[in-house]
Order: C-alpha cells, then sequence, then structure tokens
C-alpha cells in the first residue's frame, strides 16, 4: 500500500508536474471507510460491467455491451495511473460516477448510470473514492475503446441529453415516510439503479419518468413492470418474496432472474445486508404504476398448467415429428423435456423451474421467453451456480436452433405453458438474436443532421452563388 | 467459398481423440480440416431416435445413429452375413461405434478409470504381454490435463482415487451413489472390497466449461440429453469458430505416400460415390481403433505393400478389447439402481496383483441403468396385466441388478483385422476380425473372476443369479496400430507417430500396449494430446 502511495505522489510530479491534478490521494483511508466503499461498490454493482468475465481482472474493463447505439465497451476503473484512474482527484471521480464527466472533460454515455448515481450522498461518494483508490488492484492494462457510430461517437453530443435528463443531485429524504423507505429509495433509485433497466427508454434514450419501473428492454430481455401493481407488476409479491427473490435470483413457480438481472443478483443483491435488501423491498414495493390495472386478473406468475402433448408425434419419427403441426412440442421434447420435465413441471428443489407458473413464458411480451432459449441462463448465487445451456448460434449451445424452430418452440410453451395472447415469428427471433431491438436514435440523429445539412449546403451554395457573384463583378473588373 | 483440398494437418475423423488434437492445433495457430465419414446430426435427433424407438430395440445404441449406406457401421437389426463387421475365431469381436460426427463419445457412458503404473509394464512384473514404452509417470500429466479438458469428475479422498498417484485434483467431485450402489459398497465391504466412485466425464452438480450440470436423466448410453455428459460433439462449433474446417459424409478410403515415403494426400468419396484429394502438411489418423487399421490396409502401394505404417506386420494384429461376464442377480430385498448415471461406482483393486503372472485380473460394477426397460419383457412373459403387471415391474426393477466383470486382455497377434472379400455400400472391404480372448483371460473367469462375482452376489442375498455364457465385447477398442520403442515389433513410437512415415500420427486406442481393465477413452485421449504437444512441436520445426 505505501508503494502504491509512494508512487502515487511521485509519478505525477516526475512525468508531468503540470497535469498532477489538485488532490492526490497521498492519505491512508480507513479500512472501514475503504469497507464502506467496497460495499457501496457492490451495491453499485460496477464489476458486472467493468469487468470483462471472461477471463479478464476485477474492475479492469473490457466488456463490450450491446447497447441501442452500437457496440460500447467497458473502462478500466482500477486505480492504476496509465489505464485506469489511478490520477483522478476525489472531485472528478465526483463529476464522473454523479455527472457523467471524466477528469479530461468528456462525457461518459448514459451506458454508466450516472443518472442514477447522481443522487448518492456525497459521504457516499468519498467512500467509494477510498474503495476505488486502495481497495482495488491496479490493472496495468488498457481496456479497448468504444467506437460508436456517427453521430453517437461525438461525445460532446451528451452535454445538451444531461442538460435534459440528468437529476440535478442528491434526494432528500420524504418525512412522511419511515427511515427504512427512504433508506431503499437511495439504494434502489441510486447505486442499485434499478430504473436504468426496469423504467422504458424515450426517443432520446431517456428514461421515461412518467413510466417509472414499468418494465423496459434490456439488449436481448426485457426487464419487467416492477411497480406494485397486481397485474403487470410484482403487486403480488410480499416483503419476503422480493426479499428472497434480490438474494437467490429465483422465486420457485414465479420467476428467475436471467440476462443483466441474473448478474445484479450474482455480483450485487445477494451480497446486500438484510436490512438493505428489506430496505429496497419496502420501497419499491410501494412503486406505482402510471396505468394501474383496473381489474383483478391472471398475472404473469399463476398462468398455464402441467401439459404435454406426446401423443401427438411419439413414435413417428424426428423428421415427421419436426415438421407436423406438433413441430413445437416435438423441439420441446427433443431440447427442453430432459431438464423442466415432460410436462414442463420442473423439478420439486426449483433449480429447474416449471415453464408454467412462470414469469419468462406468460410475461406481457416474449422476449424474455426467446432470450433464454438463445441465451441461456447463467447466475452464481448462495445456492451455487445455476446454469442453463444456450440454444442459439454460441460455441457451447446444445442445439443451435434457427429462427423458425425457436418460433415454433416459443409458440408452444406461449400456448400450453403461458401467455397464450402472444405470438412469436421468426423476425422477433431475429431481433433478439442481434441483441435487442436497436434505438432508432442513430437513425434520426444522422437524418437530423442530413437535414441539417441540406440546410447548410443550400445556405453555402447561397453564399457561395454571392461571393460567386462578387468575384464575377471582380473579374470583370480585372479583366 | 475457396474449395476445401489442403490445410496444415488433416485429421481423419471427429471422435474425442480428433477433437482433441484439432483443438491443439487451432490453439497452436495451424489450419486444421477434419475429414468425417458419417452425418453431423443434431443432439434433438438423437435423443428423440432413442425415445421412439420400441422398448425392444433400446439396448441396440445403432437404434439412436442409424448408419448412412456410406459409413456403415455395427447395427442390432445386421444379419451375420451382411454384417459391417465380419467376425471370426472362438470368441466374437462385435463392437459397437458409430461412424457420425462427434464419434463414439456420443454413446459412451463416461467411465475414465486411468491406468496404473503396473498396468504398463506388465512384461516386467509379471512375465506377460508388452511394456509401454514410457512409464506411468510420463503419461500421469497427460491423465490431468485430459481429466481437465473432458471435465472428468472424481473423488479428493486418496482411499476412494484410483490410482491414488496423480499431480493435480480432479476439477469437480464425484457423484453421489444411487440407493442400489449404496446398499452394494457396503456389501462389498464385507468381504474385503472397496467399491469406490467412477472417475466419469460427467458434470457433477454444476457446469464446467459451457455444459450445464448433470440431471440424472440416467440415459447416458446411447446419448446425454443435455450434453452433461463430455462428448465430442460438444467442442464441434467451437473448433469452427477457432477455424477449423469439418467436412461431413466424406469416407477416407486411402492414404497417399510419396517418394520420400512421407504422406502426401488422402482421398475420400462423398455421399455420391465422387472421389476427391485432401492434400497437407501432416496428417492425423483418429477414425477409430478399427477404422484405422482398415483404412491403412487399404492404403497399400508399391512402397508399402503391407499397407501404410506397416513395415512391422503389426497394422490390425493385437486386437484387443476388455471381455466382460455379466451375472444377472435377483435378489429378495429392494436395491434401486437407476438414480444418477448409469456407471458409477466399482471395484478396481481386483485389478491389481501377482496373479497376473498367471490370469488377467478384473474390474467388478454394480451397473446403475434403471432396471424397467430390461425386465418389462419377462414381466409381460408372465401373462401379467393391469396393477398386478405394475407390481411386478416395479418388482423386477428394484431387486434385479447386473454384476459386470470386465477383464484385461493381452495383445495378440493372431487377433487379427484383415480386409474381408466383401465390401461395403462404395465397394470398400469390410473389416473381417479373428478373435479369441485367449487362455489367460478364461483363466481369470475360472479361477478368479467369477467364483468372486458368486461371493458377492451370494453377499448380496441372490436368489437367482444368471451368468452370461461367453464373454461380451465392452467396445473398447485397442491394439490395431501398436506402440512400441522397436519399429520391428510396432506400429507407432511414444508419441503416437508412425514409425514409417514421420508426418503421420495415429494416436487413439490402437497404440494401447496392455488394456489394463479399466475403460480405455481417456487413455485414448491422453495419448492424443500427448500426440498433439508433438505435433505442434514438429509443426514449428517444419
Amino acid at each position: 500500500m505505501k508503494f502504491i502511495q509512494s508512487l502515487a505522489v511521485i509519478a505525477p510530479l516526475a512525468l508531468a508536474p503540470t497535469l498532477m491534478p489538485a488532490v492526490v490521494s497521498a492519505q491512508e483511508y480507513s479500512k472501514g471507510l475503504i469497507d464502506k466503499g467496497r460495499y457501496l461498490a457492490t451495491a453499485s454493482d460496477c464489476v458486472a460491467c467493468h469487468t470483462n468475465h471472461a477471463g479478464g481482472k476485477p474492475m479492469a474493463g473490457g466488456l463490450a455491451m450491446a447497447s441501442p447505439v452500437g457496440t460500447i465497451v467497458s473502462t478500466n476503473i482500477t486505480p492504476s495511473k496509465a489505464f485506469g484512474i489511478g490520477n483522478y482527484s476525489e472531485p472528478e471521480f465526483a463529476d464522473a460516477v454523479r455527472k457523467g464527466v471524466r477528469a479530461d472533460g468528456a462525457n461518459l454515455y448514459p451506458a454508466m448510470p450516472y443518472v442514477s448515481y447522481a443522487v448518492m450522498s456525497d459521504d457516499d461518494i468519498h467512500a467509494l473514492y477510498a474503495y476505488f483508490m486502495q481497495g482495488v488492484e491496479p490493472v496495468d492494462e488498457k481496456a479497448p475503446d468504444t467506437s460508436l457510430p456517427f453521430p453517437m461517437n461525438i461525445r460532446a453530443s451528451m452535454m445538451g441529453w444531461n442538460m435534459l435528463f440528468r437529476p440535478s443531485g442528491p434526494l432528500a429524504d420524504d418525512p412522511k415516510q419511515s427511515a427504512e423507505w427512504n433508506r431503499g429509495r437511495y439504494l434502489a433509485e441510486g447505486a442499485a439503479h434499478c430504473s436504468t433497466c426496469h423504467t422504458p427508454r424515450g426517443a432520446l434514450m431517456q428514461e421515461q419518468k412518467s413510466r417509472h419501473l414499468s418494465g423496459g428492454q434490456v439488449g436481448a430481455w426485457y426487464a419487467p413492470d416492477i411497480t406494485n401493481d397486481k397485474v403487470h407488476g410484482i403487486g403480488s409479491w410480499s416483503q419476503e418474496d422480493l426479499v428472497t427473490y434480490l438474494k437467490t435470483g429465483r422465486l420457485d413457480h414465479r420467476a428467475q432472474a436471467a440476462g443483466s438481472m441474473a448478474e445484479a443478483i450474482s455480483y450485487s443483491f445477494q451480497h446486500l445486508t438484510e436490512a438493505d435488501l428489506n430496505a429496497i423491498a419496502t420501497y419499491v414495493r410501494s412503486v406505482p404504476s402510471s396505468d394501474p390495472t383496473a381489474v383483478s386478473s391472471m398475472t404473469r406468475f399463476d398462468r398455464g398448467e402441467a401439459d404435454n402433448n406426446l401423443s401427438g408425434f411419439r413414435g413417428k419419427g424426428f423428421a415427421a415429428g419436426i415438421k407436423g403441426d406438433h413441430s413445437g412440442a416435438q423441439i420441446f421434447t427433443a431440447n427442453c423435456a430432459s431438464c423442466h420435465g415432460f410436462n414442463a413441471q420442473g423439478t420439486t428443489d426449483g433449480y429447474y423451474p416449471s415453464l408454467f407458473h412462470n414469469a419468462a413464458t406468460a410475461g406481457d411480451n416474449s422476449v424474455n421467453l426467446i432470450s433464454a432459449i438463445l441465451n441461456g441462463v447463467d447466475r452464481h448465487t448462495q445456492d451455487g451456480h445455476v446454469f442453463m445451456p444456450p440454444f442459439g448460434d454460441e460455441a457451447n449451445a446444445v442445439v443451435s436452433l434457427d429462427n423458425v424452430q425457436v418460433a415454433s418452440l416459443a409458440n408452444y410453451i406461449l400456448r400450453d405453458y403461458g401467455n397464450i395472447k402472444l405470438t412469436v415469428n421468426p423476425e422477433d427471433v431475429q431481433v433478439v438474436r442481434d441483441g435487442g431491438p436497436r434505438s432508432n436514435i442513430v437513425t434520426l440523429a444522422r437524418i437530423g443532421i442530413a437535414a441539417g445539412a441540406v440546410v447548410l449546403v443550400a445556405v453555402l451554395l447561397l453564399v457561395g452563388l454571392l461571393v460567386r457573384g462578387r468575384r464575377k463583378v471582380a473579374d470583370l473588373k480585372s479583366t | 467459398m475457396v474449395a476445401k483440398t489442403s490445410a496444415d494437418v488433416v485429421i481423419v475423423g471427429t471422435g474425442v481423440v480428433g477433437v482433441v488434437i484439432a483443438e491443439q492445433l487451432l490453439d497452436a495457430g495451424h489450419s486444421v480440416l477434419m475429414i468425417e465419414a458419417g452425418p453431423r446430426v443434431t443432439r434433438a435427433e438423437v435423443v428423440e431416435n432413442w425415445r421412439n424407438a420400441p422398448l425392444s430395440v433400446k439396448g441396440d445404441t445403432s437404434v439412436a445413429y442409424p448408419p448412412r449406406p456410406w459409413a456403415p457401421h455395427p447395427t442390432g437389426a445386421e444379419k451375420p452375413e451382411d454384417a459391417y463387421l465380419q467376425l471370426r475365431g472362438p470368441d466374437s469381436y462385435g463392437q459397437t461405434f458409430i461412424r457420425y460426427a462427434g464419434g463414439s463419445t456420443w454413446h459412451w457412458a463416461g467411465t475414465s478409470w486411468r491406468m496404473t503404473p503396473e498396468d504398463m509394464r506388465l512384461n516386467s512384473l509379471y512375465g506377460v504381454g508388452r511394456d509401454w514404452a514410457f512409464d506411468y509417470d510420463t503419461l500421469e500429466p497427460y491423465y490431468v490435463r485430459t481429466e481437465n479438458k473432458l471435465g472428468i469428475c472424481g473423488p479428493a479422498d486418496p482411499a476412494q482415487q484410483w490410482p491414488a498417484r496423480r499431480s493435480a485434483p480432479y476439477p469437480m467431485p464425484e457423484l453421489p451413489f444411487s440407493p442400489g450402489e449404496v446398499r452394494f459398497t457396503e456389501i462389498a465391504k464385507t468381504l474385503g472390497y472397496n467399491n469406490i466412485p467412477v472417475t466419469q466425464a460427467r458434470n457433477s452438480g454444476i457446469p464446467y466449461d459451457g455444459r450445464p450440470a448433470c440431471c440424472a436423466n440416467n440415459n447416458c448410453v446411447p446419448v446425454c440429453p443435455v450434453a452433461a455428459k463430455y462428448d465430442a460433439e460438444t467442442a464441434l462449433n467451437r473448433l469452427e469458430k477457432k477455424g477449423a474446417t469439418i467436412l461431413v459424409d466424406s469416407v477416407v478410403y486411402q492414404v497417399e505416400t510419396n517418394a520420400q515415403n512421407k504422406i502426401e494426400a488422402v482421398s475420400y468419396f462423398d455421399q455420391h460415390k465422387q472421389s476427391h484429394r485432401i492434400s497437407g502438411k501432416l496428417f492425423v489418423l483418429a477414425c477409430n481403433g478399427l477404422e484405422n487399421p482398415k483404412l491403412l490396409l487399404m492404403s497399400k502401394n508399391d512402397r508399402n505393400p503391407n499397407g501404410v505404417a506397416n513395415s512391422s506386420d503389426q497394422v490390425g494384429r493385437n486386437m484387443m478389447d476388455h471381455p466382460q461376464l455379466t451375472l444377472t442377480v435377483t435378489t429378495k430385498e429392494p436395491f434401486w439402481s437407476g438414480v444418477g448415471p448409469v456407471v458409477n461406482s466399482g471395484i478396481m483393486e481386483t485389478s491389481q496383483g501377482d496373479f497376473r503372472s498367471q490370469h488377467a485380473g478384473a474390474y467388478f460394477r454394480y451397473n446403475n441403468f434403471a432396471r424397467n426397460r430390461f425386465v418389462t419383457f419377462a414381466a409381460l412373459k408372465k401373462g401379467l396385466v393391469g396393477k398386478a403387471l405394475d407390481a411386478e415391474i416395479r418388482r423386477m426393477t428394484a431387486c434385479t441388478a447386473d454384476i459386470v466383470a470386465a477383464h484385461e486382455v493381452l495383445p495378440d497377434a493372431n487377433n487379427r483385422l484383415t480386409l474381408s472379400e466383401k465390401t461395403d455400400w462404395l465397394g470398400l472391404p469390410k473389416p473381417s476380425i479373428y478373435y479369441d480372448v485367449g487362455d489367460y483371460t478364461r483363466r481369470s473367469a475360472e479361477v478368479y473372476s467369477l467364483p468372486i462375482a458368486k461371493r458377492i452376489a451370494e453377499a448380496m442375498g441372490a436368489i437367482d443369479v444368471k451368468i452370461s455364457p461367453k464373454f461380451n465385447q465392452s467396445k473398447h477398442i485397442m491394439g490395431g496400430t501398436i506402440m512400441g520403442n522397436d519399429a520391428a515389433t510396432s506400429v507407432v513410437d511414444a508419441d503416437c507417430r508412425a514409425h514409417d512415415h514421420e508426418n503421420l500420427f495415429i494416436p487413439g486406442g490402437g497404440a494401447m500396449a496392455s488394456t489394463a481393465c479399466g475403460n480405455s477413452t481417456i487413455t485414448m485421449v491422453a495419448l492424443a494430446i500427448k500426440a498433439g504437444d508433438a505435433i505442434v512441436s514438429q509443426m514449428r520445426g517444419a
């Protein structure tokens, strides 16, 4: 630690005195403060994005993440001076976390959830800074750069966006609510950044505050409605249900965490204190839907029942089965039933969930069903490593199902076990296979710029004509 | 797309030996082209082939893998005169293997017993058989790499390990015993035998290498429906993503040598009987212990009149296996096999001892296949119907068991694969195999293995014991391209390189100089990885 500290002092002096930040972490932070920062970093799930989980070092970045506007690569946030944030002063660190502005003044993309972190208190930022400077191993490796398509590659474009959509600062406690609720809101809206995924985005990729936590698309997955609406949200869950889900990533016969939520459970929620999980649950369970369901009806957690279609094709041969009316059931039996059961009933221990009474098969859209088929499920909790292999294009796909097969399988599952009102077509599967719908913001921006360019060209032409006209006059004069 | 007609390394066969070497070479930066005689199918199709098969033929693994006309392999339905394997001699070398992309690990049980130091020195220690070209400690690091590569689970307790001499832990813990195995283990203990967990290429309760945990479907044979058991098919997509080219439905029928007697090319027939030629810098034959010697013999030319790699006249000789005898035991008390994988424990210590100067050792196992599939027809024959039939099937499922004694066999030059005059669909000769398990193994059954097995059956409280009348084959094909340091008496060297051709490698079971009693795949793969290292270093020098 001392060695690192002395470097921290000497390196800037020796190498680039003029670039030396105003305050460098010369002091040694207390273990208590660093531990507090570590806990907050866990609550903020920094490691999920800032680590390449295929063999990369913690917080060293390099994870490529699909976003609606292109692939964003996470940065090295270890205290490496050459490649990380080792030269950041605490105010610079605070600005990066809460305002999305790097030490060099460039804007971060809001893939970094600074819009949520904006509410974090100065004290917590201080602890986070202490942890990142002295509790994280520096990794002297450069993470690959992010290069988004034009015009998103112009980071300054975020300045206007920030003016519109970035909150101004920490939330004031609501005196009408309990301390637990206020703590829960602080964590859920801040560090845990629930709304980053669970709130739908508008045309400019901003969170639509009017539809807070009512469900949003996240890459290849759909973060469902977690308002307290009894039908579309999780209003049917008890406090204990939600705490259990956050701890384990599953509620038997209701829901399992996959995709980014599996990461959030694996890296973040399961490590939080019982008190904080209860606080988060208390707050989240109080968030109302902007469009509450008037009449109570079946939720996504209790649709469907045990059933099979084996008599339709068994004994006729795979080639016949895959072609006929029962192709979805045939694909299910061949690929899914060995774990989920011939009746899709799952196992009694819940490791293999039933496919009825299951949020993934009975939600308001089919995105998570398609995504689970294509991408599988991968979750590490105290219960062990929950892993469903993928059936997409991956090297470890048990079978690489094509779009027609996935659609056929999904439709069988929806019809027999899930939300019978939904239908999947092969194009829907391709969208998920491609990592989710693309935002048209790039196209819109390009059109906007093109439109601007047309105006500009017109102006230039006009100016040009005028100039040429003058030149002509001049030319005439000179001859 | 450019026609695929050459690569740095050409590998014939896409089974476990071929894919392990292919990955080593791809990782070292070499181009790899693999040629597979049979089709490439999805796991879904194989699973459903098996589930759609009537109960009466479910024991025949080929129902899940019907052979293509151009790539025949043995099936339960074939008549002896039309059979792909033409069998001769006092014992039947009736093997099961499949010519499909991914090879026969599709339907292996996953059992992965290492050899012991003694198993590799039969001649020095007991004056029988052959010594290996190297000792156990030379092979040991390759066993470790195999265990990590395939994902082999096994116990951490040295008292439960076979053999305990090992330099690294298993990547996963052992699987728990079924109720029947728990009982069997207790009973074996009373006789002084230690029934230990099978080390097996199966994800024991945790995912491994991107494959899921075993969920106990208990149909490892003929296929793991979820790929929790390692099979070579699970590697094919990955190899392609790393740049391998895999040709399927392409039957290699000739290995071509040049003036320096190096391998120049191989030729194959496609499914339309059109011939194609593939050239390369180095060649690996990894198309099974029967197909390798057959191909070498078929490729004879003026420079190699006995066949390629056959100046020793040992190609196709020393065909070995693990001759096994099964005791089907009916007990009074229920045992219940069937929870977990189909082979999950065994008694290995009985494979070792000074008696090996006189007769073979044996490995005993309590098969953990769920019994209902085997007993249903017997229950039906009793004329029962309705609840009485259900009750009888249930009773027999619980109260019957198979105890298998698997023996070692010595290499014998007379146990020989030759080319039959009968030909297959493409007009290529069928393999003809003469086989006699030999006095060494027969004597074991008489004075050693059957007496032990009968004592175990008695201790289990058997009220009826049926013993298989003849030795059955274990489908562990070994010996046909035997390894040795002397080019006059062996086909390949210590790296599985052909003595006669410096750029030809023939790794796998064919190279094994002794069989021991445990299943051969782990040793085949260890030899493949050793050969892969040699190939990588040879290519670097090239």
